[in-house]
């Protein structure tokens, strides 16, 4: 038997799982070759953690946690259906109402200022001029005035 | 109580019933959880919400089949709806957590305290790398094995609760250790241990 086969074959001669004849081949590949052996040692001592771990320890208090988790789902179970309208309509739309009036708000807040071009706004910045004085009596006129005055 | 009069008065919703039935079946299945889950703590966090569905569903329960099965059933859904979820969880688990869970599986590593703290270590690292290749097999194989392996459970019943036929349970505990034993070749090659 080939080391290749033997491998291919070793869980199942740990396990007691092969015909006589094949486990006397792969029980006689075992003792010549040391490499495959040195892997079923390897193999042997791998499966047998399933074994070690067989039997987990429970705790003690297995019984009182069961009935302690049981006990508190139904509390839980009867707050929600105390007030299913307010948690699973309500508040949802709620936030949601929030929550689009805090997107138009922000929407409104970033629109950049616009001027105005109305015609009332023009009739506005023409008038202006000419109800400054310095504007409607020029420098000159005004020394000439004084001149002819004195 | 036999398994009759436990489903018959646990129908009736008598607490005593569910007592007995926990302490009846509370190691069967504390330990098929763990075969599949390898964490003590996460079996029996799993193992508890079998009972309090098997609380909650026992007029369900049809009386043609064993309590054991259907126990054995619940507790594999379960084990792995919880893989399944923690696996999700753990795309969206923050770095801290990661660093936790990892420092928890050391604290779990024997101590230098421990009588042969060598050997201790290399069964636990032996451990970790036959859970790993455990997980690494398809969800049929794996819960095949494990009620095989884990539970002693012959052919038959593990086809029982797996709803498939004997032969099917004989072929996916075949392939199951056929991929392995491979895997555990690999890892003898790169000296895992």
């Amino acid at each position: 038997m080939k080391c290749k086969t033997l491998h291919k074959k070793l869980i199942f001669f740990l396990e007691g799982d092969l015909p006589d004849k094949e486990q006397k081949e792969v029980r006689e590949h075992l003792e010549h070759c040391a490499d495959c052996a040195a892997f079923a040692q390897e193999m042997k001592k791998t499966l047998g953690i399933l074994e070690l771990e067989k039997s987990p320890e429970v705790t003690p208090f297995f019984y009182t946690r069961v009935k302690a988790r049981l006990e508190n789902q139904e509390e839980k179970a009867e707050e929600r259906v105390g007030s299913p309208v307010w948690e699973r309509v309500l508040q949802p739309v709620l936030f949601s109402l929030l929550l689009l009036a805090g997107i138009y708000g922000g929407f409104k807040i970033g629109e950049p200022a616009v001027p105005e071009y109305s015609p009332a706004t023009y009739a506005k910045n023409e008038l202006i001029p000419f109800l400054n004085d310095m504007q409607t009596e020029p420098l000159e006129t005004f020394l000439m005035e004084q001149n002819n005055g004195n | 109580m036999n398994e009759a009069e436990i489903i018959d008065k646990l129908q009736q919703g008598n607490e005593t019933a569910f007592r007995v039935l926990v302490e009846n079946y509370r190691n069967m299945v504390v330990n098929t959880c763990f075969g599949l889950l390898h964490n003590t703590e996460d079996a029996e966090d799993v193992a508890q919400d079998v009972f309090i569905e098997v609380f909650r569903s026992v007029d369900k329960f049809r009386a043609d089949s064993k309590i054991s099965t259907w126990l054995y059933r619940i507790a594999v859904n379960r084990s792995l709806n919880f893989i399944r979820d923690n696996k999700k969880r753990k795309w969206f688990q923050p770095f801290d957590d990661v660093v936790k869970s990892k420092k928890e599986k050391l604290n779990q590593l024997p101590s230098a305290h421990a009588e042969n703290p060598e050997s201790e270590l290399e069964n636990s690292q032996r451990a970790q790398m036959l859970h790993d290749a455990i997980d690494s097999l398809p969800e049929n194989q794996r819960v095949a094995f494990t009620l095989n392996k884990y539970e002693d459970m012959a052919y038959k019943d593990i086809s029982e609760v797996m709803n498939l036929s004997v032969s099917s349970v004989e072929s996916l505990i075949h392939r199951a250790k056929k991929n392995l034993q491979k895997k555990l070749y690999l890892c003898y090659k790169k000296k895992c241990i």
